[in-house]
């Protein structure tokens, strides 16, 4: 049975239309993460889900139970908020044991489950501190103990890493991710960043517009995006897009642009017309090779090491491409650059609807 | 040139403290010479030449104005109509800038503003018409006749200034506070309010003030000795050929005892909320 059923979910402020039939299924134990742009509609999604807003339309199944006309409180979810929302005249230990207050759990059991979230989470030392003394982190921390105390069905998690540094919230990642494997709930969570996203979801729908762009696991999404959008979206740095032409020749199909000849994999060369597409490369994907075995000719116009890998951005035509390569490239800036790419990594889109097109 | 810009520095500080001075004097004044002549014989009030600090002193005007003139049921009442104002614009104010608040409702900002056009009319512009309505459901001459108008251009300002306060408390902890059990009534009360204290304060001692120095509406609304306020008890004791001015005094000072005692007691609370508020808008 799923833990979370969204089904046909609709929202509109007056005439304007922000979310448009959204469906999604979560299995029990799954990890959905709503990834996209700001103004996508995610969080308000993760709102209707919470019953902190309502919804315009549709129908949402917590554990089986159509929860749209229930209070919030009464949906068996914790939410942790992207200001944490700790409240700020209650001790550590109160914030936590808040829920458990509300719903009524007598003194003695209140302050044994709040003392193993606190120790599941690290926190013992700080529950007698006030918000207000705490770090980032230990906020983020306080705000999930008071999400895990209550062993809800459906945890939310609405951009919870977004108020940290980057060295903290690597860190925090990899505690929501062991939590999850730990406990075994089911989680929705909001982020606009893509690696949040594929770190930690087993499930990831791309939003843009109100739409869901892609529902899949995060290797299908990076690997065979459903469209241009979510292809720019997922992956840093972005996916290379070159506009060509698919031929035919004697020895199958092929894509061709100015400095690119690719022999395409075709399940059924037979049903692939000649046609303009745009080709899509993930940089990783391109490999440094001998003039005679180049799929992909250009000129190097800027070299960037990173350390572990070097960043080439080379001019393929009037297009630019970059190439993640290995850290002691070689090449200077207007020397000539022979690159090869796996034919089954590639992606082609229509260039009118930007829908992958499969072959 | 340092000497120069020292001296400059000095000479500005002093005319600071000129302007300070004299406008304290200005402001404390006649409440300094109004305690003195509570505390003067009625013959040392009206002489041929000033006497400003008195010869001799005398507790007699106090005696006089707490004992011969109905000034303890003044007292009485006006801390009764000052409490009744009070609690009401507290309830009803409290939820109703809540409500502006947080909820988006057809015809909130026009709501709002009328809130402040109500405050833009002088209140003698309003008074005869409440008179009316007033007379109309018979609460003229009762207490509670007259906390409800003074509710009626408090209650404007009570909503604008708590809602505020609740503005800057952020929604994320109702929300937090829904979802953790409460009702939304509930996190109201168990996590905005606690946050809103000080505004809270600060903004029932401001009307609480207003009311109990109150003249104008008490004048008009109330007749009998059974709801009369002290700000109407002590004018009516100006006579037409004989002003009492030692027990007129006395009573003064006696009616702001309490607000100077309210404030004392919630002064830095009040001042915290009043500065939070001023930042936060």
């Amino acid at each position: 049975m799923a833990t979370l059923s969204i089904k046909d979910v609709r929202k509109a402020y007056g005439s304007v239309q922000v979310l448009h039939g959204i469906d999604i299924e979560l299995e029990d134990g799954g990890f959905l993460v709503l990834l996209g742009p700001s103004g996508c509609g995610k969080s308000i999604l993760l709102n209707m889900i919470a019953g902190l807003d309502d919804t315009s339309g549709g129908d949402i199944l917590i554990g089986g139970r159509s929860v749209v006309d229930l209070a919030p409180k009464d949906r068996n979810i914790a939410m942790v908020f992207q200001s944490y929302a700790l409240y700020p005249t209650m001790s550590v230990a109160r914030n936590i044991g808040f829920g458990l207050e509300m719903r009524g759990v007598d003194a003695d059991k209140r302050k044994r489950a709040v003392e193993d979230a606190a120790r599941l989470l690290q926190i013992s030392h700080l529950l007698d501190r006030r918000p207000a003394n705490l770090s980032g982190g230990q906020r983020q921390r306080v705000a999930m103990g008071r999400a895990i105390v209550r062993d809800p069905e459906l945890f939310l998690f609405d951009e919870p890493l977004s108020n940290l540094d980057a060295k903290l919230r690597v860190e925090m990642r990899t505690e929501i991710k062991r939590l999850h494997e730990r406990l075994g709930t089911s989680i929705v969570y909001v982020t606009h960043d893509q690696i949040e996203a594929m770190t930690l979801g087993t499930k990831v729908a791309v939003m843009k517009g109100g739409y869901i762009q892609q529902l899949a696991d995060p290797r299908t999404i990076y690997e065979r995006p459903a469209n241009m959008f979510v292809a720019s979206f997922i992956g840093s740095p972005a996916m290379n897009f070159l506009p060509g032409q698919v031929v035919r020749d004697a020895d199958g199909v092929r894509f061709e642009a100015s400095g690119v000849s690719i022999a395409l994999l075709a399940g059924n060369p037979a049903e692939i017309s000649e046609r303009p597409v745009i080709l899509g490369m993930r940089p990783e994907e391109l490999k440094v090779a001998a003039r005679d075995q180049a799929s992909v000719t250009g000129v190097i116009d800027v070299v960037e090491p990173t350390g572990p890998e070097t960043m080439v951005t080379v001019q393929v035509g009037d297009r630019s491409v970059t190439a993640r390569v290995p850290p002691r490239f070689a090449g200077q800036r207007n020397d000539a650059i022979f690159l090869t790419v796996d034919p089954a990594s590639i992606n082609l889109f229509d260039p009118d609807t930007e829908q992958r097109i499969d072959i | 040139m340092i000497e120069s810009k020292r001296h400059r520095r000095m000479i500005a500080n002093i005319g600071t403290y000129v302007v300070l001075v004299s406008l304290s004097v200005f402001c404390i004044g006649p409440m300094i010479w109004m305690f003195l002549t509570s505390l003067k014989y009625e013959a040392d009030i009206v002489t041929q030449t000033m006497q400003y600090i008195p010869s001799r002193i005398t507790f007699d005007n106090y005696v006089a104005i707490w004992t011969q003139s109905g000034f303890p049921r003044l007292i009485s009442n006006s801390l009764v109509v000052t409490l009744l104002t009070v609690t009401i614009c507290v309830v009803t104010g409290t939820l109703a800038a809540y409500a502006f608040s947080r909820f988006a409702f057809r015809g909130r900002d026009q709501l709002m503003l009328g809130y402040l056009v109500v405050r833009m009319f002088p209140a003698v512009m309003m008074i005869i018409p409440l008179y009316v309505v007033m007379r109309g459901v018979g609460l003229v001459d009762s207490r509670f006749g007259l906390a409800l108008a003074y509710t009626s251009f408090l209650l404007p300002l009570f909503v604008w200034m708590l809602k505020g306060f609740f503005d800057s408390a952020p929604k994320e902890l109702e929300s937090a506070a829904r979802i953790d059990g409460s009702t939304r009534l509930g996190a109201m009360v168990r996590i905005v309010m606690p946050l809103a204290r000080n505004g809270l304060v600060a903004s029932s001692v401001f009307i609480a003030i207003a009311a109990w120095n109150e003249f104008l509406f008490a004048l008009m609304l109330t007749t009998g000795q059974g709801s009369r306020t002290w700000p109407v008890g002590l004018q009516l004791m100006v006579g037409e050929f004989q002003l009492p001015w030692g027990v007129l005094a006395a009573g003064g000072i006696l009616s702001i005892i309490p607000v100077i005692v309210l404030f004392a007691i919630v002064q830095r609370t009040m001042v915290q909320g009043l500065t939070a508020g001023a930042v936060k808008g």
